[in-house]
């Protein structure tokens, strides 16, 4: 009796926790997030990167550089202050420079840099580094 | 009295065999004082409220990430007594949770979790576990840029719980980031699948109660003044839940609960502050060392936290004939999270 109910409850329960499990994203590997001219010298704008917030950010020599938006604290999402030409959570006050090095505030580590590629004109972020 | 001089209402109490059921109601026993023994009761009471007023919503909310936002927007401003019903519901999920953290310390402080009560004890904690679910995935339905915040540091947080963390993580978003997944994900459990868990559990623990009621006082001690459960218990338990009526309505109708922003993936998450019942642990893991005695430092705390849940799960077999020292631990704990609670608030 018991071993019935364990076998059936196993029978119901792998499928059911197969289908509540969830799918992997739909899209990955490299994206496009726009033109290289959209994207001025100086400046960091946020993209969104199959659903993941991220940096790009342009220094003055032109070369253009991914970070994750995400802090290492706690995960919120990090903005540029053009005022303080700075990166920073406002949830914790975690403060990180434009290179996405960590300053100040609790975040335990810099931000994720991702890789990335110019393809015909186009900025397209091709995934982590490392 | 002839068959066609009895009142109308005889042929349903007929049909519904009341006097044999209330006759069966006043046999059992409740206990005559105390005010914690009205907490579960009002407890499910909350619990009804939310399921009501939680149907009523779902008429016009959609849980779409593109419109839910707007749908919310729409029935606190568009539908007649919108803002009512929405209001009802958070504050009673507010009230609820409440309520069923209460009813853990006023169970550990009489120290009734002992032996034979050890199945009411762990279904109730696995009713608190379904409650704080059901108030956390509610918390993102919104799609307001906060609830959208809340979704990303409550599953954050999930990742730090050993061994289970990742998977947590993973499961509370729907995927690896936080998507509309996350929402439909979090739609489908609120409304469908804890809902459903937890009026089985409820079920469960009301049986487990019946079977080994838990005011009976131990051999050799004073016994406890009972009432008969009905009418007088559940006279006394309508008195409790007409009192929360006022005080939910009371709350929903003046303390107001704004919605904010839509979310929106690409802006700075605000200052987020999560929901009152996670405040004493976000604010012990915010100002938590990066590391901490050689480990991940919110992790290590995440961790001691799992770990003195689950001897506090245990408490029945770790404290099986129920010492003061549990009693002490629990004020003191209370004391300890009231001042957490207090310092992240200020």
């Amino acid at each position: 009796m018991g071993g019935s109910a364990a076998a059936f409850a196993v029978a119901m329960g792998y499928p059911v926790a197969r289908f509540i499990e969830p799918r992997p994203p739909a899209e990955s590997g490299p994206a496009s997030v726009g033109k290289v001219e959209e994207f001025p010298v100086g400046s960091v704008k946020t993209v969104l990167v199959h659903d993941r917030p991220v940096l790009i950010s342009r220094a003055q020599d032109g070369q253009i550089r991914a970070f994750s938006a995400i802090c290492t604290h706690l995960q919120c999402i990090v903005g540029y202050s053009a005022e303080r030409n700075q990166i920073e959570c406002p949830c914790h006050q975690g403060v990180y420079s434009v290179e996405g090095q960590h300053l100040s505030g609790p975040p335990p580590r810099d931000l994720e840099e991702m890789s990335v590629a110019i393809t015909d004109g186009l900025v397209v972020v091709t995934g982590p580094i490392g | 009295m002839s068959t066609e001089e009895r009142p109308r209402t005889g042929w349903l109490q007929d049909r519904l065999g009341w006097s044999e059921l209330t006759a069966s109601l006043s046999a059992l026993r409740a206990p005559r004082r105390g005010f914690m023994f009205y907490l579960g009761g009002l407890t499910l009471f909350l619990f009804l409220v939310q399921v009501a007023s939680g149907i009523l919503l779902l008429l016009h909310y959609r849980p779409d990430a593109a419109v839910a936002f707007d749908s919310v927007e729409e029935i606190i401003g568009n539908i007649p007594y919108g803002s009512l019903i929405r209001g009802i519901h958070v504050w009673a999920s507010d009230l609820f949770v409440a309520c069923l953290i209460a009813h853990l310390f006023s169970v550990v402080i009489r120290r009734t979790y002992k032996a034979p009560h050890e199945l009411a004890w762990l279904s109730g904690h696995a009713a608190l576990v379904l409650g704080v679910g059901l108030a956390f995935t509610g918390a993102i339905l919104p799609w307001s840029h906060k609830a959208y915040g809340q979704a990303r540091i409550g599953s954050e947080l999930a990742r730090s719980v050993p061994i289970f963390g990742e998977a947590m993580r993973r499961f509370m978003r729907g995927g690896e980031e936080v998507s509309p997944s996350t929402l439909n994900h979090a739609f489908g459990f609120h409304v469908a699948v804890l809902p459903a868990a937890l009026t089985l559990l409820v079920a469960a623990h009301g049986f487990f109660l019946y079977r080994k009621p838990a005011y009976v006082a131990e051999p050799g001690t004073k016994p406890v003044e009972t009432i008969p459960l009905y009418p007088d218990f559940l006279v006394r338990q309508a008195v409790a839940w007409t009192g929360i009526i006022v005080v939910l309505m009371t709350l929903a109708l003046f303390v107001d609960r704004p919605l904010g922003e839509a979310a929106n993936p690409l802006a700075p998450t605000a200052a987020v502050r999560p929901p009152w019942y996670f405040l004493p642990f976000h604010q012990i893991v915010r100002s938590s060392p990066a590391e901490l005695i050689g480990f991940n430092g919110p992790k290590f705390i995440v961790g001691a936290a799992c770990g003195l849940g689950l001897v506090v799960i245990a408490l029945p077999f770790v404290d099986p004939r129920g010492s003061k020292i549990t009693t002490w631990a629990a004020w003191i704990m209370l004391l300890i999270l009231a001042l957490l609670a207090a310092s992240a608030l200020l």
